[in-house]
Formats: structure tokens, C-alpha cells, sequence
């Protein structure tokens, strides 16, 4: 990995968030709803809204619009909420925060299941171990988050009444409660990917059990348990770095649904809120904010892999 | 085509989610006569009213019959997501395959802007163009499609790289063939098995993309029976009818299940080795 | 005194599909303290399922219906794997084909083996690396201490092969299995490793049995040969008289195909036309970008001719730029300089008109891509006779004309490549070059994939195809002995340079590059 690397991943992110705040600036600009209109109510006088236009800039040519928008964004000012007349950037990255918190716990989670889940399968390939787990994978997948989410509520909250079906309590002020609050969105999120990774990790580890190396491995009399943990497990956990950033996409994806279900007030019910009531800044500063997230997971994940991998020479 | 069938048949995978997707085919084409009852017929005696011999699936908070709104609702689930699915094939295995074509600096250029569009969450893209477009099954059919464009071009451009590299290739350029015919001779017919698999494991995501957009209230709006939007409106009469939940709720998984199944089995049976 | 190993009437079945399939039939042999048994087969004549079958690591479909393998006193077909497991590396070495891929990627050499040590010699972790450092430095290795704190893939193949047979033969097993070690390196590392393991041999008195497809080679390194064929052991001889006096059929066959530079098989001289001159032609792939150092160019100036009906055999190691010349000579790959053709110049691709193309064919080494998988023989072989004449009327009686040129039946229009055996795909590709009737076919490595004797006939071939139709053969092989048979000249590149441009008959005169004279060296002759 050379500095120059480096460097161009870094731009390649710059170019990523570019792209990413033309397409965020460009559907919110297509909108068929009138910013003035929005703010003040359909009763507004029309020196009123015209004031509020003139205020906003909203005669301006657009790609004047899109610099300010984008100028502002770059040191965190996303302007004021249409609904709640706040700034919209504190407030998106509270939610982030609480989102992140969620998004985290169920990686972890998905990790602890999915990847002995997915080794188990390999090592024991065509045993009951290993169908088991392409059953769970194919049902998993098939699943999307708002079935999941319901199914699971009914069963462990209303019906079991073992955990609260929505809410969220602050790690920091009830951790217990958090804990018992975050349960079913955590086990919701992390059961798409667990489908999904630990069909990778099966895949993976199978591949570094047919290499020449760990063949090489067992004739040169290795013990076994040298030969999986020292020799084939390193090199399937791997690729596992660069799978599970690119699920974060998807991940985020499933948060928007999750937190409209448990009522998390996080970056996706934010989105929700101001898609609903068709609040311009908040449904930008959310869709970008959120975009930049994932391409600096995928960029951390990359350099991760980098950093382990001594195969791979970036120059 | 008919071998292609018998070799799908073969393998568990494709059996399994063949017959699913028969069940499911002929739920779109003949939902409305196979149902037993009128979908939208409201009965307020048989509210809430348990499986049983005269609501197989029972009955929903009006009285309807669960089975009859699944069966008619196959046909606003089923040829949304997969007009949405073909869409977004099509218009991603045009940008894909010019990419790799024109190659250098222009396929440097497009694939970074698609690497960059894909750093959007699917969910969240789709969700900012329906809102744009205003909701509605069309819309969201739409923006379905437009957010699997950027995916499915960078298989279709990997793929044809790939193909672009193979030897039969640089023989037909060698020879002096013309470029249409390399492309749609040579490339086209190699270039397609692996991106029809892709697609068709792409179509159980398109389901389940549309249902999620109905269920947030963006996809199909109601009194359509789609099975996001019945899932949607089950949510609260959970205590008193949890089968009319589970019921759409497993609608929309096997068909997700027909199509994973069915793009892992014509995996196996598009791969011209797997013959002998 | 006992063999070290030992097998009786070994029968070995996988099962595949509806019905077992036989891949080894009672096979006997024994391998005598410090005795070297060469192994010699075809592909798919189980020599190297014989191998895994000693080392016991048989795939899982495999059935052993009877016989009996003994390494010394020792059953091993009786041993439960927790044995079996002090029996590989302890008393069984083995050496692999592909040195870069039996190498874990993500550990340093050191620690691979040290670790082999540390299992086998019951070391500790310091002596084993202090014994690991004298094994490398007593293989020729500089600067060990360096080269065990490095990655596979920081080194090259050939010191990779070297550490590999170190580490073996540092475990002091009674027997080492080779399978194929000098395949996958390029014949001078190849020659080296050859020379490595005789030395370590003699100085250890290890027994080894030798697997290899190539019956001149391991005539040289072992005391006794036994060739396979379809599973069974045919032929069991010394290895001085196998040569001279090869018993069974599959042994004459074998000893047949073996190319010798000798027995030269061209014996015209070409004309005095020349027919196509490369004049200074270098190749680049990649252009230089932004913070990337600009890649080397893949050949540099390099200048030859080819006379009309002439053979010119193009020689060098992996990556030394030959193909890349094959590639610009076609307009697949751009190249500064210029190249002349019956007088015309050419100064890029877009210069190659339908003469051009028609007049210089190529063949590509790898029969199983050079065929598109979805096409049918006839529609293949269809596309240059549209392209370059013969009129659609006798379509299909020409299709025939060609399959029959290239000895195959003309049923097999209708077959798909992958119903095709290599040989048979290889010879499917020829006649798609000959359709053109082509003045220049340029052979890219085309009998590299292919087991000696479908090699030869290949040969003959493509010989009696240049009988008939007077074609020139740019022929680019690393095969120096089979190039020595053909040509009428040789160029030998070396690293993106050409380096010598001989006749064929001066090619072990005193005057040539060294390297030329390394190359020669390191493909003996047969013995005998």
C-alpha cells in the first residue's frame, strides 16, 4: 500500500460524495412541491411567498442553488427544517449516531452468527450442518426487513411479550433498557445479512480448503487443527472485510424500514418523516449524509483489507 | 430452450423454484377465477374469522378473504417487479456493455460514476425517486428499476470484459470480422447466461423492493390487495388475526424463494461443462 | 533389505455419476532405500492419483478395492489419520507441482518452515529457524535470514521450489514424493532445481519417486522407470536402457514423441522471398497514468523476417515478449515500428486490410478458449470461408474439406467444442487458420497444453498442412528440443529483447548469446 494509493482512494471518495450530492440535489430539485408553498401553507399571501423565495434564493439558476447548497453542506449547515424550523444537520447526525449505534450491533451480531455459521458448513460440506445452513441462507434472503420485523414483534413482543416492540432508550442514560430496546431491531437487520454472509464465508472457506496450500499444509503433517485455524481460517475471514462493507449499503437500506417499525429515531425515520411531509433540507442533508457513510465504509474496508492482506501491492 | 428446461429440472434448485413459479404463474394469469371469493367483498359477520373451511386463509378486518386477496394480488406484485427487474437489466447491460466497449478513459469514467451512484442504499434511492415521481405502483416500478441499472451494468461490463478477453474473440477480430458481428455474434450469446442468472436472482430483490415501498405507503396504494401493502394494514390487528399477516408475509417470501431458487438452479444448468 | 515403499496389486475405483471408474488396476512396485523410481504417464493415466493414493489423501469418491501400500514395515492403508498425520512430512515428503501455489499467501516463508520443522523434528521454535537458515543457505539461497521474513509472493518461483525441497528433505523422511516439480518453473530455473535435487539426493541418500510426463527427464534423474497407462503399470525398467530398448507399446509410443533435435523433420530450405519483416517493433500495454509508474514495454525493437514457405521458431521464457510479438504482428496489440508485407508496410492495425488478414492467421494456446462455447464446429470453421471466398453453394462440402485436412471426420460439424478433446479442439482451431488459406500461421504456443504424443501428432500436422499449401509458421514455444526438430531458424528473446536471430544448424556454435547457450543447456538432449 504506497501513499499514492491512498491518495487515490481519497479521491475517488471526494468524486463518490460529488456524485452522490448531484443525484441527492437533483431528484429533491425535480420535487413537485414549491419550497414557499411548503413553509407557509397553501393560504399564503403572494408577497409573502415571494419574500420567502427571494429569502431562499429559489430564483436563482440552479446549479447557483446546488454550489450554495453544496458550499453550506461541506461545513455541516444543511439549512433549517421546513417542519420543525431547526437546523437540519444537528439533528441528522444525532439520528446517525443512534442509527450507527443500531447499524454496529447488528455487524456484530450478524458476525458472531454468520461466520462460524458459514465455516461449520464448509468444513462439514454436504453434512446436516452444512444444508442446515443453506436452508437458513435461502430463507433469510428471502425475507425483507419489514416481514422480518413484523413476524418478529408479533412472536417475541406481543405474543411472548419478552421484549418492548418499539422505542429507544439511550445507551448512555438506561443500558439495560437500550439493550432490551435495540434487541428486536438488531435481530431484524442482522438476519438478511447473517443469510447473506454466511453463504460468502461458506463459499470462501471452501475455496481456501481446496487451495494447493492447505493441501500442502496437510501432507507436510500438520495437525489438523493447525492446518484450519493457523492456515485456512486467516485466509477465508479475508475477503469477509470487503463482503461486509458492501452489505452496509444494504444495511442502511434495511435501517430506514427497521426504525419506521420499532420507532428509533434515527437518520432512516428522519428520512421517512421528511419524505412524508416533503421537507426539502432534511430529505438532502439525510440522503447525503447517509450515502457518505457507506462510501467511507467501503473506503475503511478497502484499506482494511490492504493492511491484512500482504498479497495484495497497491501502487 | 427445451434442453435448457430438461437440465433446469435436473437440478433440485430449479425443480423446486420451477414449480413455485408455476404456482405463482398461474396466480397472475388466473388469480381472479381460482379465487374463491370476491377480493373485495367486505363480510362484517366474518371479521377476523380463523382459517377454516370457508376462509382457507381466513378472513381480514373487513371480512375479506385472505386466500382471494393474495391470489389477486399476485398480479400487482409479480409483473411490477419483474417489468421493473427486465427494465433495469436492459438499461444496465447497455451502459455496461458500452463501457467495456468504448474501454480507457470513458470506461474508467462511467464505472467510477457507478461505483459512486451505488454508494446510494437501493432502499434510500428508490425511496427519493418515488417520492420525486409521487407514489404509486407505476413509480415505484420505476424507481426500482432505476436503482438495479448501475448494479446490473457492472456485471454486464465484468462479463463482457471477461468475454472481450477470450481467445474466439481476438480470432474473430483477427480475421477482420466486423464489429457487429463480434458484439452480437461473438460476445452477445456468451454475455447473456451469466447476466439472465443475475437478473432473475435480481427479480426476488424487486419483489421484495416493491412490497417494502407499499408497505411504507409509497408502492401500491390501497384498496389494492398487493401483499406489502396487506402486510402493512395487517400490522395492527396483529392480536386478534396474526394470519392475516402471516399470510402476505409468506407470499412475498416464497416468491423470493422461487427466484433465488430458480437463479441458482440455471446457474448450474447454463454452464456448458455441467453436461457430461 | 526391505523396500522403503512398497505396493501390491493396488486397485483404486472413483465413482463418478452411474458407474465406478478404474484408475488404477493392480498396480506393484517398490522403491529400494536411496532408489529413485521415475513414474511416467499421459494425463489421466493415474500416475498422479497414485501419488495422493501413497500420501493417503484420496478425494472423497474414491473406492480402494484391494492391495496393499507399506512404507517400510508400516500398513498404510490401516492407519487411522491421527497416524497418518505423523507419517506425512515425518517419514513421507512430498514437492508439489506449482510451488506458487503450495505456499499459504498470508505467511511469511520463515514461519512455514519453521513450523514444518518445529511438527516434524520436534524442535523448538528457535532451532527450527536456526536449522531452517542453514537448509536455504545449503540450497543456494542468498541472504536466508532476508528471504524468511518475505511473503510467497515476494519471491520467485524458482526460490519457492528451492525452499520447498529444503524444507522435505531438512524433515529426513524416508521417502519423498515429487509430482512434476519443474512444470510450472521456466526451463533454466527447471534445469537448476534438476541439478538441486540430484546434489541433495546424493547427499542424503533419500529414496523418491518422480512424477513427470516427460519421459527424457525423468530418464535422467531416476535409476528406474515404470510407465502408466490407463491406470496400469505397463512398462518397469532401468532408466539407462528405456530408452534404447522400450518394451511395450505405450513406452515406444512415449519414447516416439519425445522430441529430439536431431532428428530434424523438415529437411527444405525456404525461399528467398521474404515474406513479412518486423522492423523495430516494440509493444506497450498500459499507459502511463496519473501517480503510476508507466509499465515496460512488453518487447523492445525487436526486427526479424520470415521468408515465404520459411519456418521461424520464436524461443524465451514466460514474459520474455513473445506472444506480445504474435499479438502486434495481428493488430492486437498496438506497436510503434513497422512491419512489411509482400512490400507493403504496415504502421498500425488499422493499416492490416482483408489481404492482410487473410494472409496471416494465428493459432492461440489454449484450444479450450480459442473456440466460442456456443457456436458448433461447422459454424466456426463457416466464418473465415464466407470471409475470405469459396461462395456459399459448397459451404458445407468445404467445412468437410477442412475437417478431413486436419484428420477429423467431417461428422464433426455438427458437434459443439465442448463435446471435443483438447487435441481435437486444437485441431478444429488449425483448420479455422487454414480456411484462409494463409500465406503466415503464427503458432502461439499451441502444443503447450497437450500430452507428448497428441503434441506430436499435432506436429505432424501442421507439417503436412504446410506440405500442401506452402504456408510460413511463426512458431512461439519454450519447448527448445521440439523447435530444434522444425526450424529452419531461431529467435530467442529475453526479457522483451531479441537476443539471437540462428540458423538452425548454428545454434550450438561458439559465437552465440550466453543466454541462448543457457537455454540450449538446459534441454539435454534424451539419453540414449
Amino acid at each position: 500500500m504506497s501513499a499514492s494509493w491512498l491518495l487515490r482512494r481519497l479521491a475517488l471518495i471526494l468524486y463518490t460524495v460529488f456524485i452522490v450530492s448531484v443525484l441527492v440535489f437533483g431528484i429533491t430539485q425535480a420535487l413537485p412541491a414549491d419550497a414557499a408553498v411548503t413553509l407557509l401553507g397553501e393560504n399564503a399571501t403572494a408577497e409573502a411567498l415571494n419574500a420567502i423565495r427571494e429569502r431562499l434564493g429559489l430564483g436563482d439558476p440552479i446549479w447557483w442553488q446546488y454550489l450554495r447548497w453544496v458550499g453550506h453542506a461541506a461545513t455541516g449547515d444543511f439549512g433549517l427544517s421546513m417542519r420543525t424550523g431547526q437546523p437540519v444537520g444537528p439533528e441528522m447526525l444525532t439520528a446517525l449516531g443512534r442509527s450507527l449505534l443500531l447499524a454496529v450491533a447488528a455487524i456484530l451480531v450478524m458476525l458472531v452468527i454468520a461466520v462460524p455459521l458459514g465455516m461449520v458448513a464448509a468444513v462439514r460440506q454436504g453434512k446436516l450442518a452444512d444444508m442446515a445452513t443453506g436452508l437458513i441462507s435461502y430463507l433469510g434472503v428471502s425475507f425483507p426487513e419489514f416481514v422480518t420485523a413484523t413476524l418478529l414483534a408479533m412472536l417475541l413482543a406481543d405474543t411472548l411479550q419478552w421484549l418492548p416492540a418499539t422505542g429507544y432508550v439511550s445507551p448512555l442514560e438506561d443500558f439495560g433498557g437500550a439493550v432490551r430496546h435495540l434487541a428486536l431491531p438488531v435481530l431484524t437487520a442482522s438476519l438478511i445479512l447473517v443469510a447473506h454472509v454466511a453463504r460468502m464465508v461458506r463459499s470462501e472457506t471452501l475455496d481456501v480448503l481446496h487451495s494447493d496450500y492447505i493441501r500442502a499444509a496437510r501432507l507436510k503433517g500438520l495437525p489438523e487443527r493447525t492446518v484450519l485455524v493457523r492456515h485456512a481460517l486467516r485466509n477465508a475471514l479475508l475477503p469477509v472485510v470487503t463482503i461486509v462493507a458492501l452489505d452496509v449499503g444494504y444495511l442502511l437500506g434495511g435501517i430506514i424500514v427497521i426504525e419506521e417499525i420499532f420507532a428509533i429515531p434515527g437518520i432512516g425515520r428522519q428520512l421517512m418523516v421528511a419524505v412524508t411531509a416533503r421537507d426539502l433540507p432534511s430529505i438532502q442533508a439525510g440522503a447525503l449524509i447517509m450515502s457518505a457513510t457507506y462510501a467511507v465504509a467501503n473506503t475503511l474496508a478497502d484499506v482494511a483489507y490492504a493492511v491484512l492482506d500482504k498479497r495484495i501491492r497497491y501502487d | 430452450m427445451t434442453d435448457l428446461l430438461r437440465r433446469l429440472m435436473r437440478t433440485p434448485q430449479g425443480a423446486i423454484g420451477l414449480i413455485l413459479l408455476a404456482v405463482l404463474a398461474a396466480a397472475c394469469l388466473f388469480g381472479p377465477w381460482l379465487a374463491p371469493h370476491d377480493p373485495e367483498k367486505m363480510d362484517f359477520l366474518g371479521r377476523f374469522r380463523p382459517l377454516g373451511a370457508q376462509n382457507w386463509f381466513g378472513a381480514d378486518q373487513f371480512g375479506r378473504d385472505v386466500l382471494s386477496r393474495l391470489l389477486v394480488g399476485a398480479r400487482s406484485t409479480l409483473p411490477m417487479a419483474l417489468a421493473a427487474t427486465l427494465l433495469g437489466t436492459v438499461a444496465g447491460a447497455v451502459v455496461g456493455t458500452a463501457s467495456a466497449y468504448l474501454g480507457g478513459r470513458w470506461d474508467e469514467a462511467i464505472m467510477r460514476t457507478i461505483d459512486a451512484v451505488m454508494a446510494v442504499p437501493g432502499l434510500l434511492l428508490a425511496l427519493l425517486l418515488v417520492s420525486t415521481l409521487g407514489n404509486g405502483a407505476g413509480n415505484a416500478m420505476i424507481a426500482i428499476a432505476v436503482t438495479f441499472a448501475p448494479g446490473m451494468a457492472r456485471v454486464t461490463r465484468a462479463v463482457a470484459l471477461t468475454v472481450r478477453g477470450q481467445d474466439y474473440v481476438k480470432s474473430a477480430t483477427v480475421r477482420g470480422e466486423r464489429a457487429s458481428w463480434i458484439i452480437f455474434r461473438e460476445m452477445l450469446p456468451n454475455v447473456m447466461a451469466p447476466v439472465v442468472i443475475e437478473a432473475t436472482i435480481r427479480v426476488s430483490f424487486a419483489v421484495m423492493l416493491f412490497a417494502t415501498l407499499s408497505f411504507l405507503g409509497l408502492g401500491a396504494q390501497p384498496p389494492a390487495s398487493e401483499w406489502g401493502l396487506m402486510v402493512a394494514e395487517a400490522r395492527q390487528y396483529v392480536h386478534q388475526a396474526p394470519w392475516i399477516l402471516i399470510a402476505p408475509s409468506l407470499a412475498i417470501a416464497m416468491t423470493a424463494i422461487a427466484f433465488n431458487l430458480l437463479g441458482d438452479g440455471l446457474r448450474d444448468a447454463m454452464n456448458p461443462r455441467d453436461e457430461r | 533389505m526391505t523396500a522403503v515403499l512398497s505396493l501390491r496389486d493396488y486397485t483404486l475405483d472413483y465413482l463418478t455419476g452411474s458407474r465406478p471408474l478404474r484408475v488404477l488396476q493392480d498396480i506393484s512396485l517398490d522403491i529400494a532405500p536411496g532408489e529413485v523410481l521415475g513414474l511416467v504417464g499421459e494425463s489421466g493415466s493415474g500416475k498422479s492419483t497414485l501419488a495422493w493414493a501413497i500420501m493417503r489423501h484420496l478425494p472423497k469418491n474414491a473406492r480402494e478395492l484391494s492391495g496393499s501400500i507399506r512404507l517400510g514395515d508400516t500398513d498404510l492403508r490401516s492407519l487411522p489419520p491421527r497416524e497418518l498425520t505423523r507419517i506425512r512430512g515425518r517419514r513421507i515428503g512430498m514437492v508439489f507441482q506449482d510451488p506458487s501455489t503450495a505456499l499459504n499467501p498470508t505467511l511469511t516463508v520463515g514461519r512455514q518452515v519453521t513450523e514444518t520443522l518445529v511438527t516434524n523434528r520436534g524442535l523448538t521454535r528457535r532451532a527450527a529457524w536456526d536449522l531452517a537458515l542453514e537448509l536455504l543457505g545449503h540450497v543456494e539461497l542468498r541472504n536466508p535470514e532476508a528471504l524468511m521474513r518475505r511473503y510467497p509472493h515476494e519471491i520467485s518461483g524458482g526460490e519457492k521450489q528451492r525452499i520447498l525441497i529444503a524444507t522435505a528433505f531438512g524433515c529426513r523422511p524416508e521417502l519423498i514424493v515429487f509430482d512434476e516439480p519443474t512444470t510450472a518453473l521456466d526451463v533454466i530455473t527447471g534445469a537448476r532445481i534438476l541439478d538441486l535435487f540430484a546434489r541433495l539426493r546424493a547427499e542424503t541418500g533419500v529414496a523418491a519417486l518422480y512424477i513427470s510426463h516427460d519421459l527424457a527427464l525423468v530418464s535422467r534423474v531416476a535409476d528406474r522407470v515404470a510407465v502408466m497407462k490407463k491406470g496400469r503399470l505397463v512398462e518397469e525398467a532401468p532408466a539407462a536402457s528405456i530408452f534404447a530398448r522400450p518394451a511395450h507399446e505405450e513406452t515406444r509410443k512415449l519414447v516416439a514423441a519425445v522430441p529430439r533435435p536431431e532428428n530434424r523433420l523438415v529437411h527444405d530450405r525456404p525461399g528467398e522471398r521474404v515474406l513479412l519483416a518486423a522492423e523495430a517493433v516494440s509493444v506497450r500495454y498500459a499507459r502511463p497514468r496519473l501517480f503510476r509508474p508507466p509499465p515496460p514495454p512488453a518487447t523492445h525493437a525487436v526486427g526479424f523476417d520470415i521468408k515465404a514457405g520459411e519456418i521461424l521458431g520464436i524461443v524465451g521464457e514466460s514474459g520474455s515478449g513473445k506472444s506480445s510479438i504474435a499479438r502486434a504482428l495481428t493488430g492486437l496489440a498496438d506497436f510503434s515500428g513497422g512491419i512489411r508485407f509482400d512490400g507493403r508496410p504496415i504502421a498500425s492495425a488499422r493499416d492490416m486490410d482483408g489481404a492482410y488478414r487473410r494472409a496471416v492467421q494465428i493459432v492461440f494456446q489454449h484450444p479450450d478458449g480459442s473456440l466460442n462455447p456456443r457456436q458448433t464446429v461447422g459454424e466456426i470453421l463457416s466464418r473465415p470461408l464466407k470471409l475470405f471466398g469459396t461462395g456459399q453453394a459448397n459451404l458445407s462440402a468445404e467445412i468437410g474439406r477442412l475437417l478431413e485436412q486436419v484428420r477429423l471426420p467431417a461428422a464433426y460439424a455438427t458437434r459443439w467444442p465442448h463435446q471435443l478433446s483438447g487435441g481435437e479442439k486444437q485441431r478444429v482451431a488449425i483448420a479455422r487458420a487454414f480456411a484462409a488459406k494463409p500465406s503466415l500461421v503464427i503458432c502461439d504456443e499451441i502444443t503447450a497444453p497437450l500430452d507428448v504424443s497428441v503434441q506430436a501428432s499435432i506436429i505432424e500436422l501442421l507439417l503436412s498442412l504446410r506440405a500442401e499449401t506452402g504456408a510460413a509458421y511463426l512458431f512461439i514455444t519454450h519447448d527448445i528440443n521440439l523447435i530444434r526438430q522444425i526450424a529452419h531458424r531461431i529467435a530467442v528473446m529475453r526479457r522483451g529483447e531479441l537476443v539471437d536471430l540462428l540458423p538452425i544448424d548454428a545454434v550450438d556454435a561458439d559465437h552465440v548469446h550466453p543466454y541462448t547457450r543457457d537455454l540450449m543447456a538446459a534441454s539435454p538432449t534424451p539419453v540414449g
